[in-house]
Formats: structure tokens, C-alpha cells, sequence
């Protein structure tokens, strides 16, 4: 039957994931690689492809797909300011240009010591405590200007 | 009507770390019964019961029980839609915060009534923190016996919205990029690894232990001729107390909004998010519910100082940013929509571009492959009928009147 | 297999279970306009050309993916499919910013031949255009991305047909772009010279390594509009 495309087809049961065959899931991996080291080298990819037996390409499709992915070297924490409107009706706008102030960085870059990467990002589900922000896992809301020094202080 | 707790009961009273606390309330006492009932009993009684899916399409909940647990195939599977990333939504939030228990006992009974031996939660990648918690409630349901008949994984996702929907979801889990499949097949026939497959919302399956217990002739008294139970609303915005409501379905707008939540001069309210629909703070008796309007339950107040087209922009940027790409009409049109939006935002829109924009939308959300796009042009259709004369303003003097 | 009849424009047509309804309209000569579909691999459903009005659907249906049904009344022409098929083309155009006076595919171009079949012109939306240096270090094969159209033919030939799996898609939404390794251009190490793709590209995205003196393709086409 017809089922899709760009699939490598394993014997194992769960036949056309991206997947080797101890049934080890390539976004599964992909996720743990980036929390245990901030990014996605090139050797860990290719060394991935080896593994699950599927193209570079396929892999780098699925990086760039998802917004927590990066091949790119990264900030020690990363700053998720969350941008739709029920945060931009609580001024989030003030909370963006506060953080990029105070880092010295746009949205998209990380400060020079690596230690803080800045990003917009949608929704975080935290939009009763609206302006919201992640940084790393933790979520942070009611943001104001005075809060965020602490906040950021307390990130190494 | 007034607020009633179903979903939420025990949201704050016990303790979510804890699972003797849980069944001090009667936890698992639901699926007790269940085992003792059986599988065709227990999806009668769901089908009674009118159980609608709370995560935006409103499908029955026992009709698609009952066709994955009638297909042939011996391997099914049932993912609890966790991934929440619609604007404005941060119920599931709530409750997996505070009760995770419940959800998995609501998952242990789907499974046994389906006939399903594997369940995964996706759990959308912002949430990372919650899913030390429900590991921890899904570990205790084990020791306690409670999950001997299925295994309940977690997985998580990585920051994209388009994968909430469900076949983009179910690409997700086998590791893939999250795009959109087309249907027919459904998932009741082809999901999950081309088996069949149940995704249920969150807030779905919280009902379900509820329903075991009381009765399909209890829930199905409460709430609408065609929209049974209670819906779990995320207020935000311009209000008062924003925060997380359960209410009767069938209630209006007013009662969640004026009352409980206590806003005024409201202008305009998005009900289901980026992908939802506008209703103007005129039309406040509006009821909640799949009949009129309702989506996944988001609620964003804007008051009379908001401007309708940062509000439509906004909106149309967050889409284009989660299109999947893989279909015509969604990648291009809301890039197109997002830039003629901008242009009426600078004071620069025509007459032309308003016939562009009905024309565009009719052929997004007719065409498109999944929900996303079809939904798109929903803020841009509603803005242009209840705001039609904001568009106008926005055409340039000595443009305006000029046909194409 | 049992036969199925449905009504295709008002008219009765009989074809075996299981077939789409682009494969019945093609057994009968009925012409529905596709981009992304490759005759005989599993369809993607990705562009939305092939979109058919069917009886009982709110939304409009793909015909390369949806098999036929007992009963199903098929609209393949109706004005509200050819608005909505205008659209998806003048959405293509938008954002396609190839020059078609110096492409060498021009005379051959689906993507001009649908937009002349449907009488278009120029687009009347403006979008981003797509720019992307051309790839041509590879002695095989020409890449020039701002033609794409990612209708994905060239990912679906490549894996199902060569076997290869040199193209997979990155990014989302706008910025999806069919890509080669991590987004890196083209060259001999990873495609051999099978050429497959460039003949499945309705575009001028994929062609040859041109050759000089050499003519173009196909009988001119006109420009309308
Ligand atoms: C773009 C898009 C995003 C969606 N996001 C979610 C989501 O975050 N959570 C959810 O439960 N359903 C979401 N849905 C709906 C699901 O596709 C599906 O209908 C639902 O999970 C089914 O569960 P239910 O029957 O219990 O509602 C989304 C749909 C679309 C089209
Ligand atoms: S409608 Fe949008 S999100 Fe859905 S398949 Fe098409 S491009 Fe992807
Ligand atoms: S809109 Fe900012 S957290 Fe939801
Ligand atoms: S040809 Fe059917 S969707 Fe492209």
C-alpha cells in the first residue's frame, strides 16, 4: 500500500520509522544529543547516518525542521521570548528589547562568552502569566524589566 | 450555566507526586469497573455518552474507539495528544501539572476498551519539565498494578506546532520530519507505523474515568443538545483573571468572560487561536460550544485599544512560521498573506488586495492538506467581515473606491 | 477486483477497486492538471493541483492519492476547482523568480505550460522570492533552486526509482528547500550521473551542465499576459 515517502524500510516490526535496529528512534536521539550537548555536531551526524543507515540529508531535514534543533554551537542557555499575542498584549515587546539591552545581542545570536543564546520563539503555554520566557527548561512569567537581571543572574 | 469541575476535580486537591492521594479520591476506581465491564461496554457507554474530542475537531470519542477496536490489525496503537502549541492554550498545561493521574488511568481504560497494548504521550518539547512528573505517575500506576495490560511511553517533541495536528504527530514519533499526510487512510486505519491508531486529546481522556464511573446517562445531561460535558477554557489577554476555567459547554461567552474572568470593554475575542475564529465583543452572548464556536478552548480578550491588524498579523506570522511547507496553498499563501497584511498595516492596502485576500482564502482552505492551512485564513475572513471598515481606513485617500 | 462506478462530470464511469480518481480520469481521458504526482510511485499529495470536487466534502479532494469509491460524484472542472487551481499556480509564480526569457528549460516548463493552459499571465500576488546561488560544480547535474517548485519529484525519483536518497527537504513552511547533506551544494560525490531527476523536474531547477552551442528545448512557448 501507499504509505508516504522517504522511508527506509527496516524488518523490524515498526517498519518504516527512521530507525536502527534496536528499535532507537531518530528525533529520540536527536533530542537527547542536543540537552547532553547544546547542539548537533557534524560528526555526531554523520556518525548517526552510519547507524540508522539513512542519508545525511534526511537527517539534516529533520534538524532543521524542528525549532529546538541546532547543528549550530550554542549558548550554554538558550532564552526562548515567547512573541504571539497574548504576550505581545503584555508589552513583551518591552521584556525583548530589556534582554537585548542587557545582553548586548539580537534575537538569533549568542553573546560572545557563549554564555547566554537569544531567541523569539511561539507560544510556550504560559500565557496566563503573559510576557513569558524560557530559558534552558525553566519557564518564567509576568516578566517585568526589573525582574529579568535577577533572572539572568542567576544563569552561569 | 455555571462552572463545574469534571476535568479539573482534582486539580489542587491532591497531590500530583503522590498516587495514594489520588485514589483516596477514587482514583482508579474507574478503571476497576472498566476491567470488570469489558471493552464493547465500555465504548457503548463513551458513545452515550456524546464525548466530543476537546482538541479542536470535535470528532465523537467512541465512534473512534470502536473503529480502531474493529479493524483486523492485531498491533494498534493510542497516542494522547499532548503537544499543545495552538496561541493562547495552556490547559493541558494545567493539568498535567496537577493531575497527571488522572490522565493515565484515562489512557489505561482507552487502551483496554480499544484493545491496544502500547499508548504514547506526546508531549510538546516546551513542557520538558512536566514529563519528570508524569513519568513518575505513569511509574507509581505500574507498581500499584494498575498499567499491566499496556505500556505508556512518553515522547517529546521539538518546537513545532504543526505537529499537534495529528498526522504531522504521528510522523513526529517515528522519527520523521512533522508534515502532514493526506487522507483517506485515516489513522483509525493507518496511523501510527501504518497501524491503526487512536489520538485523543489531553482533556479527552481526563473525561473518560469520569464517565466510567457516573454513567454515559450522567454526563450526557450536562451541557448541549449536540456538545455533552464540560470544556476546560485557557483565558488570556486583556482581562482581569486570566487563568484556567472549567465550564458547563453550552454557556456564553459572557459568563466566562464578564463574570468569571472580569473583563470590559472587550473589542474583539479569539476563540481556538492562531487557527481559530474572531468573535466582536457585540456578539457576547455567544455560547461556547461545538455547535456556535470553540476550538481547543483558547480565549484571547483584546479591548477597545488594540488594533485589529497587529492582531490579524501577528496571527498570519505565527502560521507562516509553522507552516509544515509541504503543501502548495498553506507554504506560499500565508507568506503572501502575512506581507499583504503587513502592507494594510503600513496604511499602504488597495481595494485589489482585498480581493486577493477572499480569493486566497477560499483556495487555502479548500485545497490545503491539513487543518493548519485550512484554517489559516480563518482571523483573515472574520477581520474583514466584522472590521471590513478598518481595511478601508487602511487604503490610501485617493485609492479608495478604485476597483481593480 | 471488484469494479466500482462513480460519476465523473455527470457522466457514469466504471474502474477497479482501489485506483485513484486521477488514475480513472487518465483511463478515460479526462485531463486533470499535476504537479508533484510521478506516474506509478506512491503519491505525495503535496502540491494540490489535483484538486477535485467530490460530493459530501467540504474541502476540496486530491485526486492522485484518493482512491475511488462506489457512488463518489467527481466534479474534476467545476469554477470553484479552477479558481482554486489558478491560485496554487499564481501562488507558484509568486514566488518563483526565474527568468524564463534565459532559461534553457523555458520551452519545456510545466510550470509555464499550466500557467498558459489556465490563461495566466502574471501573478497578481506578490510574494518573497526564492534566491539561491546556482549549483554547478557537479559535472552531472545543475542545480538552480530559485526554479524550484517543491513538488519533490526529484526527492521521490531519487529514493524510489535510483535508490539513491541524494535529496531529502529541509526547513519548514517558506523556507522549505529540497537539500543535499547538511544544505551543501551539489557535487559528484554523493550523485551519480543517472540523471533521473533532471528529467523528472518540471522546472528548470535541475538541467544538465550546459553545453555551449547548444539549443533550447522544445517549441517556443508564448508568454501571455
Ligand atoms: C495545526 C493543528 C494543530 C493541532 N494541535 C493540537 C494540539 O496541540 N493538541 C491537540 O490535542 N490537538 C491538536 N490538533 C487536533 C488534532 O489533529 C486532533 O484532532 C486531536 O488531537 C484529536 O483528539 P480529540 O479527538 O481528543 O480532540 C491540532 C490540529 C491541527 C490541524
Ligand atoms: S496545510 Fe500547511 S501545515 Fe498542513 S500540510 Fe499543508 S503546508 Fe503543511
Ligand atoms: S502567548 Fe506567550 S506564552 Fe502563550
Ligand atoms: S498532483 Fe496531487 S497533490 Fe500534487
Amino acid at each position: 500500500m501507499r504509505n508516504g515517502f522517504g522511508i527506509s524500510m527496516n524488518k523490524s516490526e515498526e517498519t518504516i520509522s527512521i530507525s536502527n535496529n534496536n528499535g532507537e528512534n531518530l528525533l529520540v536521539l536527536l533530542e537527547e544529543e542536543q540537552r547532553k550537548s547544546g547542539y548537533l555536531s557534524q560528526e555526531f551526524i554523520t556518525a548517526l547516518a552510519q547507524s540508522l543507515d539513512t542519508p545525511v540529508s534526511e537527517i539534516y531535514g529533520v534538524i532543521s525542521f524542528y525549532s529546538f534543533l541546532s547543528n549550530k554551537l550554542q549558548g550554554r542557555n538558550i532564552i526562548r521570548i515567547c512573541k504571539n499575542l497574548p504576550c505581545f498584549l503584555k508589552n513583551s515587546e518591552l521584556i525583548i528589547k530589556c534582554i537585548t539591552q542587557e545582553l548586548g545581542i539580537k534575537p538569533g545570536q549568542t553573546t560572545p562568552d557563549g554564555r547566554f543564546t537569544l531567541v523569539l520563539t511561539n507560544c510556550i503555554g504560559a500565557c496566563d502569566k503573559a510576557p513569558a520566557m524560557m530559558i534552558n527548561n525553566d519557564i518564567y512569567g509576568d516578566l517585568t524589566p526589573q525582574k529579568i537581571t535577577k533572572i539572568l543572574e542567576s544563569y552561569k | 450555566m455555571p462552572e463545574k469541575h469534571i476535568v479539573l476535580r482534582n486539580c489542587g486537591v491532591i497531590n500530583p507526586e503522590d498516587l495514594t492521594s489520588y485514589t483516596a479520591r477514587g482514583g482508579f476506581q474507574a478503571l476497576k469497573k472498566a476491567l470488570s465491564i469489558g471493552p464493547e461496554q465500555i465504548i457503548k457507554e463513551i458513545k452515550e455518552s456524546g464525548l466530543r474530542g476537546r482538541g479542536g475537531a470535535g470528532f465523537p470519542c467512541g465512534l473512534k474507539w470502536e473503529f480502531t477496536r474493529n479493524t483486523k490489525e492485531q498491533s494498534k496503537y493510542l497516542i494522547c495528544n499532548a503537544d499543545e502549541g495552538e496561541v493562547g492554550t495552556f490547559k493541558d498545561h494545567f493539568i498535567l501539572e496537577n493531575d497527571p493521574f488522572s490522565l493515565i488511568e484515562g489512557i489505561a481504560i482507552a487502551s483496554y476498551a480499544i484493545g491496544v497494548k502500547k499508548s504514547y504521550i506526546y508531549l510538546r518539547g516546551e513542557y520538558h519539565n512536566l514529563s519528570g512528573r508524569l513519568q513518575n505517575a505513569i511509574n507509581q500506576a505500574k507498581e500499584n498494578k494498575f498499567l499491566t495490560h499496556v505500556n505508556i511511553e512518553i515522547r517529546e517533541g521539538a518546537g513545532a506546532y504543526v505537529c499537534g495536528e495529528e498526522s504531522a504527530l504521528m510522523d513526529s514519533i517515528e522519527g520523521k520530519r512533522g508534515e502532514a499526510r493526506f487522507k483517506p487512510p485515516f489513522p483509525t486505519d493507518k496511523g501510527l507505523w501504518q497501524k491503526p491508531t487512536v489520538i485523543n486529546n489531553v482533556e479527552t481522556l481526563m473525561n473518560i474515568p469520569q464517565i466510567i464511573l457516573n454513567g454515559a446517562a450522567w454526563f450526557n445531561q450536562i451541557g448541549t443538545e449536540r456538545s455533552k460535558g464540560t470544556k476546560v477554557f485557557s483565558v488570556s489577554g486583556d482581562v482581569a483573571c486570566p487563568g484556567v476555567y472549567e465550564l458547563i459547554l453550552g454557556s456564553s461567552l459572557k459568563e466566562l468572560l464578564i463574570n468569571i474572568s472580569q473583563s470590559d470593554n472587550i473589542k474583539v475575542v479569539q476563540i481556538g487561536g492562531a487557527t481559530g475564529r474572531l468573535v466582536p465583543g457585540t456578539a457576547i452572548d455567544t455560547p461556547l460550544s461545538f455547535e456556535s464556536v470553540l476550538g481547543a478552548g483558547s480565549i484571547t480578550v483584546f479591548n477597545e485599544t488594540r488594533n485589529i491588524m497587529d492582531i490579524v498579523y501577528h496571527t498570519m506570522e505565527f502560521l507562516a512560521e509553522e507552516s509544515c511547507g509541504k503543501c502548495t496553498p498553506c507554504r506560499e499563501g500565508t507568506e503572501v498573506m502575512k506581507l499583504i497584511i503587513d502592507k494594510f498595516r503600513c496604511g499602504n492596502g488597495t481595494q485589489h488586495d482585498m480581493q486577493l485576500l477572499t480569493e486566497l482564502s477560499s483556495a487555502m482552505s479548500l485545497a490545503s492538506l491539513c487543518g493548519l492551512g485550512q484554517a489559516a485564513p480563518n482571523v483573515i475572513t472574520d477581520s474583514m467581515q466584522y472590521f471590513r471598515d478598518v481595511y478601508e481606513s487602511l487604503i490610501p485617500a485617493n485609492l479608495r473606491g478604485v476597483k481593480a | 477486483m471488484a469494479d466500482i462506478t462513480v460519476t465523473i462530470n455527470g457522466n457514469q464511469i466504471t474502474g477497479h477497486a482501489g485506483i485513484t480518481i486521477l488514475e480513472l480520469a487518465k483511463e478515460n481521458s479526462i485531463d486533470i492538471p499535476t504537479l508533484c504526482y510521478c506516474p506509478d510511485l506512491p503519491p505525495m499529495g503535496a502540491c494540490r493541483l489535483c484538486v477535485v470536487e467530490v460530493a459530501g466534502s467540504k474541502a476540496l479532494v486530491g485526486s492522485c492519492h484518493t482512491p475511488i469509491s462506489q457512488g463518489m460524484v467527481i466534479q474534476t472542472h467545476s469554477p470553484k476547482v479552477m479558481a482554486t487551481r489558478k491560485i496554487i499556480i499564481e501562488l507558484l509564480l509568486a514566488s518563483h523568480s526565474g527568468f524564463c526569457t534565459v532559461c534553457d528549460k523555458s520551452n519545456i516548463c510545466e510550470l509555464r505550460k499550466l500557467a498558459m493552459d489556465m490563461d495566466i499571465g502574471l501573478s497578481r500576488f506578490q510574494s518573497k522570492k526564492r534566491y539561491f546561488p546556482i549549483e554547478d560544480i557537479s559535472p552531472y547535474i545543475t542545480r538552480d533552486l530559485s526554479k524550484c517548485v517543491l513538488c519533490r519529484r526529484c526527492l521521490q525519483i531519487c529514493n524510489e526509482v535510483a535508490k539513491k536518497r541524494v535529496f531529502g527537504i529541509g526547513y519548514r513552511g517558506f523556507n522549505s528547500k529540497v537539500i543535499v547533506d547538511l544544505d551543501q551544494p551539489i557535487d559528484k560525490e554523493v550523485c551519480r550521473d543517472c540523471g533521473l531527476c533532471i528529467t523528472s523536474c518540471p522546472t528548470g531547477a535541475l538541467s544538465n551542465p550546459a553545453q555551449i552551442g547548444e539549443e533550447k528545448k522544445g517549441t517556443p512557448l508564448v508568454i501571455r499576459g
